[in-house]
């Protein structure tokens, strides 16, 4: 009983002991950026040899940087209402009737994630030079857009299929007609949903890197791939001063995200 | 927020007015059309146009010479010794990963899974953050950690484990790390997703027969988060046979997706790019069936026994 009560310790301790080492290992790449960002020196080094805020000061007055950040924001925003107004339509679609056609647009949705961004790229600009998009906003932000889509349209599912759809049936009855229905009896009660799915589109439009490489331009480049570019010639701290606005916004998001809905539905939305 | 209110009940509404009066299962139809559309012409005839300039002939001041047929690409693809162990090295990072990933993913789930209050919120964001954060972030942040200069190196000699610095980062061992850290979050919510419907009662049944707790997590928790565990371990293959950024920045190798990049953007040799993605793409869907064929029986036996 007692080498049995041992063990039982000694188990607990290395769970534990196991799951805060993973908690380290999962957090300490993003501290090591925020605190990277505050170094005096030209040099990236954890913990720094000194702190200031000279990396700041050397963002707000680089243009190249605000306007990666304003493309950013552009494709941003194009992918969300894209993915949002796609998604929404799709989920709602589906939840009214689920025929043959329903049946194959999770999957068809589903796919573009299970391939690799590289190869999505490349397929991509070769399409995208074919109708000559090339180098457009709207290619990187269709590009986006079928990553976004999937996690707005699975988010939609999900808050459609807890709505009691008996209320827009008896809307109906009361005479309300199909658009005041929906604005008036659904929107309501699915709207936080809707919210929370084109945050996590522009987030995730924000975050992209692979597909953008491939079909940004110098003129369209976002700000991962400028990030990219800097640090393949070197690693200075002007990398870490824009990753911590990076990280910042997410952190951001997910907290509103959170007040919206919950941390664990939001956790296995996004899965 | 105010934005994106009136944005979409007009767009819905535009949408529905020609509708209105049709019966259901049209509407429905007309509801879903737009995204129907969206992935027949962003993702479906893309690939087919992938296929066709794969079978096309090079052209010298063209990035390929349009209405030829050949099968020059895929001839090259497959006698090119370079581009046969960039394959061999790809897929070696892929199973790697992937096994390292999956391990790990369904200890974080099970840890996220048995705790509560405060810890599993903070293991929730610790894994929902990196998430949403960029993968050039992701990976870079190992460069000052991990290169023979860095913070570890500096705490394992410090401490005198070590007498002269390792190199980690560039190496393989630093892509698999940079890499892992890249998809083990989607690997742990996959895998939590389904935990999280899974019954506690039948895992402490178990115990109650006799097994030890790390025995009841393989013999029961294990099997029941197949379906979990099958998605976390597709994407974490899929992605890290396609990785780019991890295997520049960590090592110096050249994995299949550099290699593609530098046929595509700097040789401007785009049938042989295309046809080198779709053998990728045919020998990654070869794995994930064999992947999923095992895996779904291993679950399956667990179930039987």
């Amino acid at each position: 009983m007692t080498s049995n009560l041992h063990r039982e310790t000694f188990e607990d301790v290395a769970f534990r002991a196991g799951y805060l080492a993973l908690l380290v290992f999962m957090l300490l790449p993003l501290l090591v950026v925020i605190v990277t960002s505050f170094s005096g020196s030209g040099r990236i080094a954890f913990p720094p040899d000194s702190f200031s805020l000279v990396w700041y000061g050397e963002f707000f007055e680089s243009i190249r940087w605000l306007n990666a950040f304003t493309n950013s924001l552009i494709v941003g925003f194009g992918t969300a209402l894209a993915a949002t107004v796609l998604g929404v339509m799709g989920a709602f679609g589906q939840e009214i009737e689920d025929g043959s056609f329903g049946k194959l647009l999770a999957p068809l949705v589903l796919i573009p994630l299970l391939i690799p961004p590289v190869i999505l790229g490349i397929t991509l600009l070769m399409y995208f030079n074919e109708v000559g998009l090339r180098g457009s906003y709207a290619s990187i932000v269709l590009a986006h857009t079928l990553w976004a889509t999937p996690l707005v349209y699975f988010v939609m599912r999900s808050v459609f299929s807890r709505f009691d759809w008996q209320q827009l049936d008896a809307a109906h009855d009361l005479g309300a007609g199909p658009i005041r229905s929906f604005v008036q009896v659904v929107l309501p009660n699915v709207k936080h949903g809707i919210f929370v799915g084109a945050l996590l589109a522009f987030i995730i439009s924000l975050q992209e890197f692979v597909m953008a490489l491939f079909l940004s331009t110098p003129n369209t480049e976002t700000i991962p791939v400028l990030a990219w570019t800097e640090i393949r010639q070197a690693l200075d701290p002007m990398v870490s001063v824009v990753s911590t606005f990076l990280i910042l916004i997410s952190v951001g998001a997910i907290v509103v995200a959170v007040i919206a809905t919950n941390l664990e539905w939001l956790s296995k939305q996004l899965s | 927020m105010s934005e994106r209110n009136s944005v979409l009940p007009s767009s819905l509404a535009s949408a529905w007015e020609p509708i209105a009066d049709q019966s259901r299962s049209n509407r429905a139809l007309l509801l879903m059309a737009p995204l129907i559309v969206f992935e027949l012409l962003v993702f479906v005839v893309p690939f087919f146009i992938l296929l066709r300039i794969s079978f096309a002939e090079e052209s010298s001041d063209l990035v390929y010479a349009e209405g030829t047929w050949t099968l020059q690409a895929y001839v090259d693809v497959f006698t090119s010794g370079l581009l046969r162990s960039i394959v061999g090295y790809s897929f070696m990072l892929g199973i790697a990963v992937t096994l390292v990933t999956v391990v790990i993913a369904i200890f974080y789930a099970y840890a996220i899974w048995r705790s509560d209050g405060l810890i599993k919120s903070l293991l929730l964001f610790s894994v929902v953050l990196p998430l949403l954060t960029t993968l050039v972030i992701r990976t870079y942040a190992f460069q000052p950690l991990l290169s023979p200069t860095g913070t570890v190196n500096e705490i394992l000699l410090s401490l005198g484990i070590i007498n002269s610095s390792i190199q980690i980062v560039p190496s393989t061992v630093g892509v698999v790390i940079g890499q892992t850290y890249i998809v083990l979050p989607y690997a742990v919510l996959a895998i939590y997703s389904v935990m999280a419907t899974m019954d506690w009662h039948v895992v402490e049944a178990a115990r109650d027969l006799g097994a030890s707790r790390p025995r009841s997590v393989l013999e029961v928790v294990v099997p029941q988060v197949m379906p979990g565990i099958i998605v976390a371990s597709v994407i974490s293959f899929a992605w890290s046979v396609g990785a780019y950024a991890a295997p520049d920045l960590l090592s110096n190798s050249i994995s299949f997706a550099m290699q593609v990049e530098d046929l595509m953007l700097s040789g401007l040799r785009y049938p042989l790019a295309a046809a080198f993605s779709v053998v990728m793409l045919v020998l990654m869907l070869v794995c994930i069936g064999v992947l999923f064929a095992v895996l779904n029986r291993f679950g399956g036996d667990f179930e039987l026994a």
